[in-house]
């Protein structure tokens, strides 16, 4: 009997929209290390998430 | 105390109940203990008062103080009042299992938590330094020095080993599913919008992670001591 591994691997898409967030995670990281306040609210989080993950997407869509 | 698993351990816990748990009160249940004293641990300036607690260590685990936020107790008290004020068992069981995974998570620093208040002995594991009375910055530092940091790290890799529970399909098969709060908000605000919400702990957690990690290591050059009850340059408190 042979045993195979096998691994959950993300399509493309799925890359694509982690892709997305990892970008929006890089500009938030950029902007908490200069200025540290930013970082302690989560509601500033999920805000600045809101604007850059779905908001923008969502307006650029809609304009191209 | 700790930084970002409380973010983080809800979407571990929700990957493990699927249908079972509903993950908004599962996560404000993981935020409850620290909700109102978070503010009076590191203190804050309003005009010319600086509020803060005296002994911050004391106010936000001990007892006199606002320990028993982190007491089995409290999740299950809070529980029943939401079970019975909005007749959801779901949110009720959710925000006792989230509470109860903030209670016993901060049992790994050096204050611990009076899991089974009203006895007030605190579990403590001593793995990393308790250092809220120092203030956010130098506590900021120190935690992001220590084993709890690399606690946290312990969940953001998990929850990216679980990718499947961050995704839309999971989404919308558990978490909208489970909850009617998702289709309740659903009639205002899209779809696409509930799922940004519903990852912004994830993000959150482990962005501010990564950006407390940088600040402290590579601007202000603090150094890693990962050693057990570390790191030591930092006074720690003790029950």
């Amino acid at each position: 009997m042979r045993l195979r591994l096998s691994f959950d691997v993300p399509n493309r898409r799925d890359l694509r929209v982690f892709g997305g967030y990892c970008l929006a995670a890089a500009v938030y990281i950029a902007i908490g290390v200069t200025w540290v306040d930013f970082l302690f609210s989560f509601w500033v989080g999920l805000a600045y998430l809101v604007i850059v993950a779905w908001l923008v997407p969502t307006l650029v869509r809609r304009l191209v | 105390m700790s930084w970002a698993a409380h973010d983080l351990e809800p979407y571990a816990i929700q990957k493990h109940t699927g249908l079972k748990l509903a993950f908004v009160p599962l996560l404000i249940g993981s935020y409850s203990p620290d909700m109102m004293t978070k503010w009076f641990v590191y203190g804050i300036h309003l005009g010319p008062w600086d509020l803060k607690a005296s002994d911050p260590a004391q106010f936000h685990r001990g007892w006199p103080g606002f320990g028993f936020t982190h007491s089995f107790i409290y999740g299950v008290a809070v529980g029943l009042i939401i079970w019975k004020v909005f007749g959801s068992k779901l949110w009720g069981v959710s925000f006792i299992v989230g509470q109860a995974a903030h209670a016993i998570t901060d049992t790994g620093d050096t204050v611990g938590t009076m899991l089974l208040f009203p006895w007030t002995f605190h579990f403590h594991l001593d793995a990393w330094a308790y250092a809220g009375q120092t203030g956010r910055f130098t506590d900021a530092a120190a935690y992001f020095s220590g084993l709890g940091s690399m606690w946290d790290a312990v969940w953001i890799v998990y929850g990216l080993y679980s990718w499947r529970v961050l995704t839309s399909a999971y989404f919308d098969n558990y978490i909208f599913r489970a909850d009617a709060f998702w289709p309740w908000l659903n009639r205002t605000i899209p779809r696409g919008a509930l799922l940004t919400l519903y990852r912004a702990a994830f993000f959150y957690g482990t962005s501010r992670w990564i950006a407390w990690t940088i600040w402290a290591h590579v601007i202000h050059h603090y150094p890693y001591d990962l050693s057990w009850g570390g790191p030591h340059w930092v006074p720690a408190a003790h029950p």
